[in-house]
Protein backbone atom coordinates (compact mmCIF):
# COMPACT_ATOMS: atom_id res chain seq x y z
CA UNK A 1 0.00 0.00 0.00
CA UNK A 2 1.28 3.29 -1.29
CA UNK A 3 -0.68 5.18 0.78
CA UNK A 4 1.81 6.68 3.42
CA UNK A 5 0.47 9.52 5.55
CA UNK A 6 3.97 11.05 6.63
CA UNK A 7 4.08 11.64 10.37
CA UNK A 8 5.08 15.50 10.97
CA UNK A 9 6.21 15.20 14.51
CA UNK A 10 7.17 12.36 16.69
CA UNK A 11 4.08 12.63 19.00
CA UNK A 12 4.29 9.44 20.95
CA UNK A 13 6.62 9.80 23.81
CA UNK A 14 7.37 6.18 25.33
CA UNK A 15 9.02 4.39 27.91
CA UNK A 16 10.37 7.06 29.95
CA UNK A 17 13.81 6.39 31.18
CA UNK A 18 14.49 6.27 34.92
CA UNK A 19 17.00 9.04 36.48
CA UNK A 20 19.21 7.72 39.05
CA UNK A 21 20.95 10.42 41.11
CA UNK A 22 24.59 9.13 42.25
CA UNK A 23 26.97 10.39 44.60
CA UNK A 24 28.68 13.79 43.83
CA UNK A 25 32.07 12.03 43.27
CA UNK A 26 33.64 13.59 40.26
CA UNK A 27 34.95 10.61 39.06
CA UNK A 28 32.89 6.92 38.81
CA UNK A 29 33.86 4.33 40.28
CA UNK A 30 32.66 0.74 38.95
CA UNK A 31 29.38 0.19 40.77
CA UNK A 32 28.69 3.57 40.82
CA UNK A 33 24.72 4.02 39.90
CA UNK A 34 25.23 7.06 36.72
CA UNK A 35 22.07 8.29 35.17
CA UNK A 36 20.09 6.75 32.50
CA UNK A 37 19.86 8.72 28.88
CA UNK A 38 19.43 5.68 27.20
CA UNK A 39 17.06 5.61 23.78
CA UNK A 40 17.22 7.75 21.24
CA UNK A 41 16.29 11.83 21.30
CA UNK A 42 15.59 14.92 18.62
CA UNK A 43 16.91 18.55 19.58
CA UNK A 44 13.82 20.43 19.88
CA UNK A 45 13.38 23.36 18.24
CA UNK A 46 15.07 24.73 14.52
CA UNK A 47 18.60 24.57 13.59
CA UNK A 48 18.81 28.59 13.99
CA UNK A 49 19.95 29.88 17.26
CA UNK A 50 18.34 33.51 16.89
CA UNK A 51 15.25 33.62 15.45
CA UNK A 52 15.09 37.75 14.29
CA UNK A 53 17.53 36.32 11.46
CA UNK A 54 15.09 35.22 9.87
CA UNK A 55 14.38 37.07 6.96
CA UNK A 56 13.26 34.70 4.45
CA UNK A 57 15.66 35.70 2.33
CA UNK A 58 18.30 33.47 1.51
CA UNK A 59 16.11 29.95 2.57
CA UNK A 60 16.16 31.34 5.90
CA UNK A 61 12.85 29.62 7.44
CA UNK A 62 13.83 27.76 10.32
CA UNK A 63 12.56 28.57 13.44
CA UNK A 64 15.16 29.01 16.59
CA UNK A 65 15.23 30.45 19.85
CA UNK A 66 16.29 34.20 20.70
CA UNK A 67 19.94 33.36 21.78
CA UNK A 68 22.28 36.29 19.88
CA UNK A 69 25.56 36.08 21.03
CA UNK A 70 27.14 39.12 23.32
CA UNK A 71 29.49 39.92 19.92
CA UNK A 72 32.10 42.83 20.62
CA UNK A 73 31.61 45.25 17.51
CA UNK A 74 34.29 43.33 15.65
CA UNK A 75 32.50 40.12 15.12
CA UNK A 76 29.16 41.62 15.20
CA UNK A 77 30.22 43.67 11.90
CA UNK A 78 31.63 39.80 11.20
CA UNK A 79 28.11 37.72 11.50
CA UNK A 80 26.60 40.98 10.09
CA UNK A 81 28.24 40.38 6.67
CA UNK A 82 27.78 37.03 7.45
CA UNK A 83 24.07 37.21 7.43
CA UNK A 84 23.95 39.38 4.36
CA UNK A 85 25.62 36.79 2.35
CA UNK A 86 22.99 34.42 3.78
CA UNK A 87 20.12 36.53 1.98
CA UNK A 88 21.81 36.21 -1.10
CA UNK A 89 22.33 32.67 -0.87
CA UNK A 90 26.00 33.58 -0.84
CA UNK A 91 26.91 32.25 2.41
CA UNK A 92 28.37 28.60 2.28
CA UNK A 93 27.31 26.03 5.52
CA UNK A 94 30.47 24.13 5.91
CA UNK A 95 28.84 20.67 5.96
CA UNK A 96 27.36 20.97 2.44
CA UNK A 97 30.35 19.58 1.47
CA UNK A 98 30.69 16.47 3.40
CA UNK A 99 34.21 16.75 4.75
CA UNK A 100 34.26 18.61 8.26
CA UNK A 101 32.58 17.84 11.56
CA UNK A 102 29.93 20.13 12.43
CA UNK A 103 32.37 20.94 15.85
CA UNK A 104 31.43 22.74 19.50
CA UNK A 105 29.19 23.74 19.81
CA UNK A 106 27.02 22.58 16.84
CA UNK A 107 27.41 19.12 17.84
CA UNK A 108 24.19 20.23 19.95
CA UNK A 109 22.27 22.21 17.51
CA UNK A 110 21.69 19.25 14.33
CA UNK A 111 18.95 17.60 13.37
CA UNK A 112 17.67 14.07 13.27
CA UNK A 113 18.51 11.31 16.16
CA UNK A 114 21.21 11.97 19.34
CA UNK A 115 22.22 9.03 21.30
CA UNK A 116 23.91 10.00 25.07
CA UNK A 117 26.06 6.92 25.70
CA UNK A 118 26.76 6.92 30.05
CA UNK A 119 29.98 5.18 30.73
CA UNK A 120 31.81 5.50 33.73
CA UNK A 121 34.72 6.89 32.21
CA UNK A 122 33.24 8.53 29.34
CA UNK A 123 30.18 10.12 28.03
CA UNK A 124 29.43 10.07 24.04
CA UNK A 125 27.22 12.02 22.13
CA UNK A 126 26.32 10.36 18.82
CA UNK A 127 24.60 12.13 16.42
CA UNK A 128 23.20 10.63 13.32
CA UNK A 129 23.69 13.67 11.11
CA UNK A 130 27.24 13.87 9.71
CA UNK A 131 27.93 11.44 11.69
CA UNK A 132 29.31 13.19 15.01
CA UNK A 133 30.93 12.07 18.20
CA UNK A 134 31.58 14.37 21.36
CA UNK A 135 33.50 12.23 23.88
CA UNK A 136 33.65 14.01 27.10
CA UNK A 137 36.02 12.55 29.40
CA UNK A 138 35.16 11.90 33.22
CA UNK A 139 37.81 8.93 34.14
CA UNK A 140 39.63 12.41 35.96
CA UNK A 141 42.23 13.49 33.18
CA UNK A 142 42.82 16.60 32.69
CA UNK A 143 42.74 18.80 29.75
CA UNK A 144 46.52 18.59 28.19
CA UNK A 145 48.50 22.33 28.78
CA UNK A 146 49.54 21.91 25.13
CA UNK A 147 46.56 20.52 23.24
CA UNK A 148 45.97 21.48 19.71
CA UNK A 149 42.88 22.91 18.22
CA UNK A 150 40.36 20.73 16.68
CA UNK A 151 36.55 20.97 15.52
CA UNK A 152 34.75 19.49 18.53
CA UNK A 153 37.49 20.13 20.76
CA UNK A 154 38.38 18.16 23.89
CA UNK A 155 35.87 17.87 26.34
CA UNK A 156 36.90 16.84 30.32
CA UNK A 157 34.17 16.68 33.13
CA UNK A 158 33.11 15.05 36.11
CA UNK A 159 28.91 14.35 37.58
CA UNK A 160 27.51 16.19 40.19
CA UNK A 161 24.50 14.32 41.33
CA UNK A 162 22.64 13.44 37.85
CA UNK A 163 24.63 16.55 36.50
CA UNK A 164 27.55 15.48 33.89
CA UNK A 165 29.20 18.94 33.78
CA UNK A 166 32.49 19.70 31.81
CA UNK A 167 34.34 21.93 29.88
CA UNK A 168 35.52 22.03 26.42
CA UNK A 169 38.44 23.68 24.82
CA UNK A 170 41.29 23.51 22.25
CA UNK A 171 38.42 24.70 19.26
CA UNK A 172 39.32 25.95 15.95
CA UNK A 173 36.16 28.19 16.22
CA UNK A 174 36.28 30.12 13.06
CA UNK A 175 40.10 30.15 12.59
CA UNK A 176 40.19 28.36 9.28
CA UNK A 177 36.52 29.47 7.71
CA UNK A 178 35.26 26.20 8.15
CA UNK A 179 32.96 25.95 11.70
CA UNK A 180 30.26 27.75 12.29
CA UNK A 181 27.45 27.48 14.49
CA UNK A 182 24.21 27.42 12.18
CA UNK A 183 23.89 28.64 8.59
CA UNK A 184 23.24 31.92 9.20
CA UNK A 185 27.12 32.68 9.86
CA UNK A 186 27.12 32.40 13.52
CA UNK A 187 30.41 31.98 14.26
CA UNK A 188 32.79 32.00 17.31
CA UNK A 189 36.65 32.79 17.44
CA UNK A 190 39.46 30.05 18.11
CA UNK A 191 40.00 31.54 22.05
CA UNK A 192 36.53 30.01 22.69
CA UNK A 193 35.51 27.75 25.27
CA UNK A 194 32.77 26.44 26.99
CA UNK A 195 31.47 24.66 30.42
CA UNK A 196 27.98 22.98 29.49
CA UNK A 197 25.93 21.31 32.40
CA UNK A 198 23.71 18.21 31.22
CA UNK A 199 20.92 16.64 33.07
CA UNK A 200 17.56 15.21 32.32
CA UNK A 201 14.90 17.21 33.79
CA UNK A 202 11.93 14.56 32.78
CA UNK A 203 11.54 11.03 31.76
CA UNK A 204 11.57 12.33 28.25
CA UNK A 205 13.88 15.72 28.39
CA UNK A 206 17.53 16.20 28.46
CA UNK A 207 18.91 19.63 28.35
CA UNK A 208 22.07 20.80 27.42
CA UNK A 209 23.43 24.08 28.89
CA UNK A 210 26.35 25.69 27.30
CA UNK A 211 27.94 29.03 28.92
CA UNK A 212 30.79 29.86 26.43
CA UNK A 213 33.27 32.00 27.05
CA UNK A 214 34.69 33.74 24.15
CA UNK A 215 37.53 36.96 24.64
CA UNK A 216 38.24 37.26 21.25
CA UNK A 217 34.22 37.68 20.00
CA UNK A 218 32.21 38.15 22.79
CA UNK A 219 31.58 40.90 25.92
CA UNK A 220 30.54 38.92 28.09
CA UNK A 221 29.54 34.92 28.65
CA UNK A 222 26.51 33.69 26.83
CA UNK A 223 24.45 30.72 27.46
CA UNK A 224 22.66 28.44 25.44
CA UNK A 225 20.75 26.09 26.57
CA UNK A 226 19.56 23.17 24.12
CA UNK A 227 16.91 20.49 25.15
CA UNK A 228 16.34 16.58 23.11
CA UNK A 229 13.27 14.67 23.43
CA UNK A 230 12.59 11.37 23.34
CA UNK A 231 11.77 9.41 20.27
CA UNK A 232 9.52 6.52 20.36
CA UNK A 233 11.23 3.22 21.72
CA UNK A 234 13.02 1.18 19.41
CA UNK A 235 13.95 4.00 17.05
CA UNK A 236 16.95 3.38 14.96
CA UNK A 237 19.65 5.24 14.55
CA UNK A 238 20.84 4.72 10.93
CA UNK A 239 24.14 5.74 8.32
CA UNK A 240 24.43 9.11 7.56
CA UNK A 241 27.29 8.91 4.29
CA UNK A 242 27.01 12.07 3.31
CA UNK A 243 29.09 11.90 0.83
CA UNK A 244 26.84 9.31 -0.79
CA UNK A 245 24.96 11.37 -2.88
CA UNK A 246 25.38 14.72 -2.21
CA UNK A 247 23.44 17.14 -5.03
CA UNK A 248 23.84 19.76 -2.69
CA UNK A 249 27.25 21.38 -2.20
CA UNK A 250 28.39 24.25 -1.74
CA UNK A 251 30.40 26.27 -4.47
CA UNK A 252 33.54 26.84 -3.67
CA UNK A 253 34.27 29.76 -5.93
CA UNK A 254 31.09 31.46 -4.74
CA UNK A 255 29.75 30.10 -1.46
CA UNK A 256 26.06 29.33 -3.10
CA UNK A 257 24.23 26.19 -2.25
CA UNK A 258 24.35 24.40 -5.81
CA UNK A 259 21.70 21.73 -6.95
CA UNK A 260 23.01 19.35 -9.54
CA UNK A 261 20.85 17.82 -11.79
CA UNK A 262 21.29 14.06 -12.63
CA UNK A 263 23.62 14.45 -14.74
CA UNK A 264 25.86 16.29 -11.89
CA UNK A 265 25.90 19.30 -13.49
CA UNK A 266 24.65 22.52 -11.33
CA UNK A 267 21.30 23.62 -12.19
CA UNK A 268 21.75 27.09 -10.40
CA UNK A 269 25.21 27.76 -11.48
CA UNK B 1 -1.08 8.57 -20.30
CA UNK B 2 -0.92 11.49 -21.18
CA UNK B 3 1.31 13.96 -18.78
CA UNK B 4 1.32 17.42 -18.45
CA UNK B 5 2.80 20.54 -16.36
CA UNK B 6 0.26 22.06 -14.34
CA UNK B 7 1.07 25.07 -12.24
CA UNK B 8 -1.11 25.86 -9.50
CA UNK B 9 -2.59 28.88 -8.41
CA UNK B 10 -1.37 30.84 -5.34
CA UNK B 11 -4.52 29.82 -3.43
CA UNK B 12 -3.24 26.35 -3.33
CA UNK B 13 0.31 26.96 -2.43
CA UNK B 14 -0.41 28.32 1.18
CA UNK B 15 -1.68 24.55 1.63
CA UNK B 16 1.47 22.70 0.53
CA UNK B 17 4.16 23.81 2.95
CA UNK B 18 4.53 20.74 5.47
CA UNK B 19 6.66 17.92 5.21
CA UNK B 20 9.02 18.41 2.45
CA UNK B 21 9.48 22.27 3.72
CA UNK B 22 10.62 21.14 7.26
CA UNK B 23 12.32 18.18 6.20
CA UNK B 24 14.99 20.75 3.90
CA UNK B 25 14.83 23.35 6.56
CA UNK B 26 17.37 21.30 8.76
CA UNK B 27 18.97 19.55 6.46
CA UNK B 28 22.44 19.34 5.50
CA UNK B 29 22.41 22.32 3.16
CA UNK B 30 20.62 25.52 2.80
CA UNK B 31 17.37 25.42 1.17
CA UNK B 32 17.38 28.49 -0.87
CA UNK B 33 17.57 27.09 -4.46
CA UNK B 34 13.88 26.74 -3.86
CA UNK B 35 10.72 28.79 -4.16
CA UNK B 36 9.21 28.61 -1.26
CA UNK B 37 6.07 30.95 -2.34
CA UNK B 38 4.81 28.58 -5.23
CA UNK B 39 4.15 24.84 -5.94
CA UNK B 40 3.51 23.54 -9.07
CA UNK B 41 2.26 19.95 -9.94
CA UNK B 42 3.68 17.69 -12.06
CA UNK B 43 2.43 14.28 -13.83
CA UNK B 44 5.05 12.03 -15.65
CA UNK B 45 6.51 8.45 -15.36
CA UNK B 46 8.82 7.60 -12.40
CA UNK B 47 12.47 6.99 -13.76
CA UNK B 48 14.74 6.21 -10.37
CA UNK B 49 14.12 6.86 -6.64
CA UNK B 50 17.61 7.66 -4.77
CA UNK B 51 17.33 6.40 -2.01
CA UNK B 52 20.07 8.35 -0.75
CA UNK B 53 21.81 10.12 1.63
CA UNK B 54 22.43 12.65 2.41
CA UNK B 55 19.15 13.79 0.28
CA UNK B 56 16.31 11.52 -1.04
CA UNK B 57 15.74 12.71 -4.98
CA UNK B 58 13.20 11.23 -7.55
CA UNK B 59 13.66 11.29 -10.82
CA UNK B 60 10.66 11.71 -12.84
CA UNK B 61 9.96 12.47 -16.86
CA UNK B 62 7.30 14.37 -17.63
CA UNK B 63 6.06 14.81 -21.61
CA UNK B 64 4.58 17.94 -22.46
CA UNK B 65 2.21 18.32 -25.07
CA UNK B 66 4.27 18.28 -27.80
CA UNK B 67 6.18 14.85 -27.08
CA UNK B 68 9.19 16.38 -25.54
CA UNK B 69 10.00 14.86 -22.53
CA UNK B 70 12.09 16.51 -19.57
CA UNK B 71 13.55 14.91 -16.55
CA UNK B 72 13.02 16.92 -13.24
CA UNK B 73 14.50 16.01 -10.02
CA UNK B 74 12.43 16.19 -7.00
CA UNK B 75 14.49 16.96 -3.55
CA UNK B 76 13.02 15.09 -0.43
CA UNK B 77 14.57 14.06 3.12
CA UNK B 78 17.07 11.80 4.26
CA UNK B 79 16.40 8.44 3.44
CA UNK B 80 17.01 7.75 7.87
CA UNK B 81 14.19 10.48 8.60
CA UNK B 82 11.77 9.00 6.00
CA UNK B 83 12.32 5.47 6.66
CA UNK B 84 11.32 6.09 10.37
CA UNK B 85 7.77 7.47 8.88
CA UNK B 86 7.40 4.41 6.60
CA UNK B 87 8.77 5.71 3.55
CA UNK B 88 10.96 3.26 1.10
CA UNK B 89 13.14 2.92 -1.75
CA UNK B 90 10.23 1.13 -2.83
CA UNK B 91 7.76 4.09 -2.08
CA UNK B 92 8.35 5.65 -5.90
CA UNK B 93 8.70 2.66 -8.17
CA UNK B 94 10.29 2.78 -11.70
CA UNK B 95 7.76 3.24 -14.13
CA UNK B 96 5.22 4.32 -12.39
CA UNK B 97 3.02 6.78 -13.10
CA UNK B 98 2.41 9.83 -10.43
CA UNK B 99 1.21 13.49 -10.48
CA UNK B 100 3.54 15.43 -8.15
CA UNK B 101 3.60 18.59 -6.17
CA UNK B 102 6.95 20.32 -5.37
CA UNK B 103 8.51 23.73 -4.85
CA UNK B 104 9.93 24.71 -7.98
CA UNK B 105 13.79 26.46 -8.68
CA UNK B 106 13.80 30.24 -8.38
CA UNK B 107 15.59 29.93 -12.38
CA UNK B 108 12.92 27.63 -13.78
CA UNK B 109 15.75 25.01 -13.62
CA UNK B 110 13.65 21.42 -14.03
CA UNK B 111 13.89 20.76 -9.69
CA UNK B 112 12.44 21.41 -6.92
CA UNK B 113 11.67 20.24 -3.28
CA UNK B 114 9.16 17.23 -2.72
CA UNK B 115 5.63 18.49 -1.44
CA UNK B 116 3.42 15.65 -2.25
CA UNK B 117 2.40 12.79 -4.63
CA UNK B 118 -1.00 11.50 -5.71
CA UNK B 119 -0.78 7.75 -8.10
CA UNK B 120 -2.74 6.92 -10.58
CA UNK B 121 -4.64 4.81 -8.15
CA UNK B 122 -5.12 7.18 -5.84
CA UNK B 123 -2.91 6.43 -3.23
CA UNK B 124 -0.96 9.74 -1.80
CA UNK B 125 2.46 10.05 -0.59
CA UNK B 126 3.31 13.19 1.98
CA UNK B 127 1.18 16.39 1.88
CA UNK B 128 -1.58 15.70 -1.02
CA UNK B 129 -5.24 18.42 0.89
Amino acid sequence: MRALPVVLAFAMWVAPGLCVAQSASATPKPGDALPDWSGVWSMVGGTVFDRATQTGEGGATSVGVRSHPPYNAEWEAIYTSHLERRDKNLFPDTISNCGVPAGFPRHFNLPDPYEFVVRPEQVWVLTENGPNVLRIYTDGRKHLDDQWATYTGDSVGHWEGDTLVFTTMALKGFRDKDVILDRTGLVLSDQSRATTRIRKIDPKTIQVEMTIEDPKALTKPWVVTKQFQKMPAGTRVYDYGCAENNRNPADVETGKTLILGPDGKPLNK
Amino acid sequence: MRTHALLLGSAAIALCLGVAQSTLAEAHHSGAGFNSDKVIELTGTIKEFQFTNPHTWIQIVVEDNKGAKTEWSVEWGSPNSLGRQGIRPSTFPAGAKVSMRLRPMLNGAPAGAFVGAKFADGTTVGRWE
